[in-house]
């Protein structure tokens, strides 16, 4: 059990990613009651878009001081946009459909987004090299790497930040008026299609922070990755209590913890052997998931209704 | 000269108010004659050549009968020429035009000249340049937007914008004269006439060569219905269908029952086979989301676990228990049972969760199923799957001595082995429409409605919730196993692949989704159509190669966009809301209920 | 009633106009009809010159199934366009005279019913002689039958799984299912014993960490070079078994690196692999990767980068650049700007496209130079195919009497300043 921390480590900085990109499933979800499951491409658009900015904008030989912050700007930009266009050419023409519909147009998106980035961005089609921070620290038993860091610090930053704006801003009091009650919150003066469009923005510039450490972490990146980020990421909201911004990232860090030790233990244990490893990992992710609701059907942290945005 | 009103009163069947004018300024004769022989002229048109070489798919090339894309632009403008006739109140054509509207007229002018345009750009793109168009092909061009003009030259009361004067045009009128009095007898041979076409049509669709004629198929497809529709000849067939549904399902069996005979080909039975599968398994799910409101993301897993037990049990040599072989009952029994077991095993812990919980562990579900069958084959699970590598040479059925890997002859006729499969999954579709019919008008299917519209209400009013709730799992789950069972020997093999949460090609959890929400949930043909249709776009956009996912993403956003309430349903809501003398109808309050477009349960 | 009705003179105008313009469109209409069908029937004759070239120009049809969209696609395309490849060489050097050949390439997604639909489209082409496909094992199960009723010979130049050729028993009894069915590729088997073999007396490995993808191929090659890793006296440190399409490996990594194992061997494709050895390298964990002809593609190095330093692939045939007709086909398929890679099976394709149109060409010699009848064709290009001894490019192709290749060549690769290079070459007889 040498292994523990190191694995402990590994699972909470793979639930920190899932932590920032379930954010923009559950704020999504809080206001508009939509599981927006093309989440997971804005994630990987975002990728993309810090990538263009790394090989087609920057000069050869930027240091990464540098070019990170204009990394996350471009992917940024490239998010926030993608998720605005969904919601305001995809999304609110169906606000008065039936409640599957916008289901099935987030497919459809999910697929589109996918096929036009194979399609049409240059050696999409494969996994595309990203450049990487793999300098490596020890801390005690523990290895981590500078995009390791880089992705909890942006990770405490964004959960804090989004906490103060939730809490104490106009626009973030607004947000929690439009979840708990849109007509009402309407009726007060609130301009509830701008609060929503807020809540895309913000979900989609954690995808871009979450896939700008994936490429950092990882060090290639290519246009299925949303697609399994996103499935995860989407569990992790609902574990944690869909609606929740706490719950998201709590999910989200228990997820990746729980998956990362079933990977690496299960099969360690008398009578498993053969039901342990990677390969079961997703199995035992779900199946704790399922317990986690029997016993909370409102997820973890669910029951903070006044805390949902 | 100055083009005011006409002095002339507009005639007596035109729309009433007398302001009205066309957005393209000419008298209504002109219009209607612009029409009337636009749609002869596109018809005719496509008895010319319209490119020189065969190089073009169908042949364009034959002067004095048409070919490929330019049968559909012939039947578009025949379609034009005879509402046109209709408009004039030619004597034996009034019917079409019942409520004598615009819409129908501008349809199926828009229909011709969207196919013909399509062609004629195609021929263009594909071959490079309009040096490759024939003078048939200018004229085909021109001759199908003289329909267009004429159509938009009608005389149509203005909205407050162009945007809503257009949208006027293709408006179903809100009151539509109720028809005259049928004989049973004709209603009944309408009914026979209209399966025959609609088998006609669907073969014509499902035969398909090449990429281009689906495409040209389906914009002739879309804009004729569309001009039925809004000509409220739908409506007056759906009354007719309601007061003959036995009979219009009898015919619709036959219908189904004589597509192979019309093959020469045990291809196009392939894939009739896999959409009736497919819609099967639909329609299965159809009872779960439309008629409980339960939304299952993981659903094709009960399609996987059927097939899985039909394998196991089907006798190959592949298979753990590969002394057993069950007989094909058996083994559906068998199918649909586990599936059963599943489906009550994943309810019972679950469906005390509402809304989106459920979503989520369905899907849950799903994943697990599929990574544990992959997983299960002695290296890194329990032996009982074989795991990535499937249980392959599954063994055909053999029922009553018939073979259903050969082909046999019948009456001239020679039914392949698809073929074989094909009529076997039009009796399972048979079963599982009875079964949905029959519960969804049972009492336990009002329940579900009551549950879907509102759970709270519905448990105080003495519904027990989560029981209601488990038998429409468990139902839905065993239909789906026992398509699986079929699905195992029609393909020969089961590999946990198919059975994801979204994938490229059907079936997969998104795809079955989609097909009940595109179809029209609640209906019985919606899903149906649904799965049709979401089969055979992927099939026939292949000539996109590479591009053809992104075109099939692009379809569901705009489907979506445009038909958010699905293909089907919305028809039948309109006949709930507004029609006049026709609301007597029994089935269709509870098979063309809309989902609940409320949170409820959410 | 309303026909009567008194028109204001400019309406009139225009209706005669029209009236007029449509009778001008009726006499074009006919001038055109009756005058232009000879114009057709020269275009006609024009268009047969043209692509027939000889005067019995008969067009044979080569199809191919593969998951030519979405996730597989890369893979696919390079089949593909290997096919296309051959079957231009073929029209070109006019290898077949008289018979021109074209290809059918339709889409199976990767999905067994989309395959199978495939496969009864290309038997109900009655131009269609042949097919190259599928990419997949899984899909291959539910086509081999479906060619098999109706004759047809079907090369896969990527199927590995044992089975698909010499039946259930193939360690014990080898059995032949379907006479229709060949492969260019070589089985599991093969590769993972030469694997085993290379790593133990070449690289001089002692402990093996094991990883596969749980897919026939990966796991089907893990499971082999394990057994013979363990034969050869080499311990295995450990096993596990990803999921196509995951992305984080680092909780494999840190086993690995605790098992103290001095390599990894996975079975499976370079979408994972890849991601592997560059999370492997960035924990510090220094040891080579090895895989099978799955991994060996340009990709792999373009992606993990530094990271591919010293890992190795086993791969069939000799390497490409010691036989000409080899580079020539890397230089095709590059200036022709084909999609796809070519890497893994392109070359596999092109051998089995070969195959075909040599049968093709060797029925027709036997046939007193003509075709036979199109429903004995078919059944003879089997015979023929069976028959198959020519060098292509991927070495000799000629297929055993359970239509497995002959081809038992098989090369190491090792990444060297980032690029594959043939470490070594031989011949394994296990």
């Amino acid at each position: 059990m040498h292994t523990l921390p190191q694995q402990l480590a590994n699972g909470l900085l793979l639930g920190s990613m899932y932590g920032l990109i379930a954010i923009g499933y559950t704020m999504v979800y809080g206001i508009v009651q939509l599981i927006n499951f093309a989440h997971g491409e804005i994630f990987m658009t975002g990728a993309f878009g810090a990538l263009t900015v790394y090989v087609y904008i920057l000069p050869d030989g930027t240091s990464m001081w540098a070019a990170v912050p204009l990394m996350l700007i471009g992917g940024g930009i490239v998010s926030v946009l993608v998720a605005v266009g969904a919601e305001r050419f995809a999304y609110r023409p169906l606000r008065q459909a039936p409640r599957l519909a916008p289901l099935i147009t987030a497919i459809g998106l999910s697929l589109t987004l996918q096929e036009l980035v194979r399609n049409f961005y240059p050696g999409a089609d494969k996994s595309r090299a990203f450049p990487s921070l793999d300098a490596t620290h020890s801390i005690g038993s523990v290895d981590i790497t500078d995009a390791d860091i880089f992705l909890v610090c942006a990770a405490i930053v964004c959960m804090s930040s989004l906490a103060w704006f939730v809490r104490k801003s106009r626009t973030g009091r607004a947000m929690q008026a439009t979840a708990q009650d849109p007509d009402t919150a309407q009726l007060m003066g609130i301009d509830t299609n701008r609060i929503i469009v807020v809540a895309f923005a913000i979900g989609g510039f954690f995808a871009a922070v979450a896939a700008l450490s994936y490429g950092l972490k990882y060090g290639n990146i290519d246009y299925r990755m949303g697609f399994l980020m996103g499935l995860k990421a989407f569990t992790a909201a609902v574990m944690g209590g869909i609606g929740n911004i706490y719950g998201a990232m709590l999910g989200g860090v228990v997820l990746g913890i729980a998956e990362t030790l079933a990977s690496a233990y299960i099969s360690n244990i008398p009578g498993m052997q053969q039901l342990g490893g990677q390969s079961w990992a997703n199995v035992w992710a779900f199946v704790l998931l399922i317990l986690v609701l029997l016993f909370r059907p409102q997820g973890l942290l669910g029951e903070r209704v006044a805390d949902r945005a | 000269m100055t083009e005011t009103k006409s002095p002339a009163t507009p005639p007596a069947d035109a729309t009433p108010t007398t302001a009205t004018r066309g957005l393209i300024g000419l008298p209504l004769p002109a219009a209607r004659a612009l029409l009337l022989l636009g749609g002869i002229a596109t018809a005719a048109s496509a008895f010319l050549a319209w490119t020189w070489t065969s190089d073009f798919p169908g042949d364009l090339t034959v002067y004095g009968y048409p070919g490929g894309l330019q049968w559909l632009t012939f039947v578009a403008g025949v379609l034009t020429a005879l509402f046109a006739l209709a408009s004039y109140g030619v004597r034996g054509l009034r019917w079409l035009l019942p409520a004598r509207n615009n819409a129908p007229l501008v349809l199926t002018a828009l229909g011709g000249f969207g196919v013909t345009w399509f062609t004629a750009i195609e021929i263009a793109a594909k071959l490079g340049g309009l040096a490759n168009w024939e003078p048939g092909t200018y004229i085909a061009v021109v001759a199908s937007l003289i329909p267009v003009i004429g159509a938009f030259a009608l005389p149509q009361e203005a909205g407050e914008s162009t945007k809503e004067t257009l949208k006027a045009y293709i408006a179903k009128p809100e009151a539509i004269p109720a028809p005259q009095p049928i004989a049973p007898w004709i209603q009944r041979l309408i009914i026979t006439i209209v399966a025959a076409l609609g088998l006609g049509v669907f073969a014509y669709g499902i035969d398909t060569q090449y990429g281009e004629i689906f495409i040209g198929f389906l914009i002739v497809l879309v804009f004729a219905v569309w001009a039925l529709h809004t000509a409220g000849l739908l409506d007056r067939f759906s009354a007719m269908v309601a007061d003959n549904r036995s009979f219009t399902l009898a015919m619709g069996f036959l219908a189904a029952i004589a597509f192979p005979l019309t093959q020469t080909d045990d291809h196009y039975a392939n894939i009739g086979v896999n959409i009736l599968i497919f819609g099967t398994v639909a329609l299965g799910l159809n009872i779960v989301v439309g008629l409980a409101g339960l939304l299952d993301l993981g659903y094709v897993a009960f399609l996987g676990v059927g097939a899985y037990t039909a394998a196991l049990v089907s006798g190959s040599e592949f298979s753990r228990f590969s002394g057993v072989q069950f007989p094909f009952w058996a083994a559906a029994l068998a199918g649909a049972a586990a599936s059963l077991i599943f489906g009550v095993l994943i309810g019972a812990p679950t469906l005390r969760l509402r809304g989106d919980y459920l979503a989520i562990v369905t899907l849950g579900f799903g994943e697990i199923f599929r990574l544990a069958v992959n997983n299960m084959d002695g290296v890194s699970g329990p032996d009982i799957t074989n795991g990535p590598n499937g249980i392959p040479s599954i063994p055909d059925l053999k029922l009553f001595g018939f073979n259903f890997g050969e082909a046999h002859d019948l009456g001239g006729f020679t039914i392949g082995r698809f073929a074989n499969y094909y009529l076997l999954m039009v009796l399972v579709m048979a079963l599982v429409v009875t079964v949905y019919r029959r519960a969804a008008d049972s009492r336990i299917g009002r329940s579900w409605i009551a549950i879907r519209e509102d759970e709270t209400a519905a448990t105080a009013m003495g519904i027990n919730g989560f029981r209601v709730k488990l038998i429409a799992f468990a139902l839905g789950a065993s239909l789906a196993g026992l398509a699986g069972t079929v699905s195992a020997h029609v393909t020969y093999n089961v590999v946990p692949n198919p059975y994801q949460f979204a994938g490229a090609a059907p079936p997969n959890s998104a795809f079955l989704l989609a097909a009940v929400v595109l179809g029209g949930m609640g209906t019985v043909s919606g899903p149906i159509l649904g799965a049709a249709l979401l089969y055979l776009l992927p099939e026939k956009l292949v000539f996109l190669q590479d591009k053809s996912l992104l075109a099939f993403g692009i379809a569901l956003i705009l489907l979506m966009r445009f038909r958010p309430e699905g293909i089907i349903a919305n028809r039948r809501r309109q006949l709930e809301f507004h029609e006049t003398g026709q609301l007597d109808v029994p089935e269709t309050t509870t098979l063309s209920d809309e989902p609940a477009v409320t949170k409820a349960g959410a | 009633m309303r026909g009567t009705h008194r028109l204001p003179p400019g309406r009139k105008c225009l209706r005669k106009g029209l009236i007029v313009r449509k009778r001008s469109l009726v006499i074009l209409t006919s001038v055109l009809t009756t005058g232009a069908l000879t114009l057709t029937a020269c275009g006609s004759r024009d268009n047969g010159n043209k692509s027939g070239g000889s005067s019995s120009g008969t067009t044979l049809t080569i199809g191919v199934d593969a998951p030519l969209s979405g996730e597989n696609s890369t893979t696919g395309l390079g089949i593909q366009y290997g096919v296309q490849i051959a079957v231009d060489d073929a029209n070109k050097n006019n290898w077949v005279p008289g018979v021109k050949f074209k290809v059918k390439a339709l889409d199976d997604k990767a999905q067994p019913a989309t395959g199978q639909s495939n496969a009864t489209a290309l038997v109900g082409d009655a131009s269609v002689v042949g097919a190259v496909g599928p990419l997949n094992s899984g899909v291959a199960q539910s086509m081999q039958q479906v060619f098999n009723s109706a004759n047809m010979v079907e090369i896969s130049p990527s199927n590995t799984n044992p089975t698909l050729t010499q039946g259930k028993d193939w360690q014990t009894n080898k059995s032949r299912p379907y006479k229709t069915y060949f492969r260019t590729a070589t089985t599991d088997a093969l590769q993972g014993s030469f694997a085993a073999d290379y790593a133990w007396n070449g690289l001089k490995k002692k402990k093996a960490f094991v990883v596969d993808d749980k897919q026939t191929y990966g796991a089907g090659l893990a499971g082999i070079f394990n057994g013979a890793f363990k034969k050869l006296g080499g311990s295995i440190a450990g096993t596990d078994h990803v999921n196509t399409g995951d992305t984080d490996f680092s909780s494999l990594v840190t086993k690995i690196k605790a098992s103290g194992a001095d390599m990894v061997y996975y079975g499976g494709q370079y979408d994972e692999s890849e991601k592997i050895t560059k999370q492997l390298k960035g924990a510090k964990v220094n040891i080579p990767l090895m895989g099978g002809d799955g991994m060996y593609a340009t990709t792999y190095i373009q992606t993990a980068g530094q990271a591919a330093e010293g890992d190795l692939a086993t791969s069939v045939g000799v390497p490409a650049d010691t036989l000409p007709a080899a580079k020539s086909f890397i230089a095709t398929y590059k200036s022709k700007g084909y999609k796809g890679d070519y890497g893994a099976y392109g070359a596999y394709s092109y051998d089995a496209a070969t195959a075909i149109i040599k049968a093709v060409k060797a029925v027709k010699d036997a046939n007193g130079g003509k075709l036979p009848a199109s429903d004995q064709l078919r059944s003879k290009v089997v015979d023929a195919v069976q028959k198959s001894d020519f060098d292509g490019i991927t070495g000799k192709v000629s297929f055993d009497q359970y239509g497995d290749t002959q081809n038992k060549q098989l090369t190491v690769y090792q990444v060297k300043g980032g690029k594959w290079v043939a470490v070594k070459t031989g011949t394994f007889n296990g």
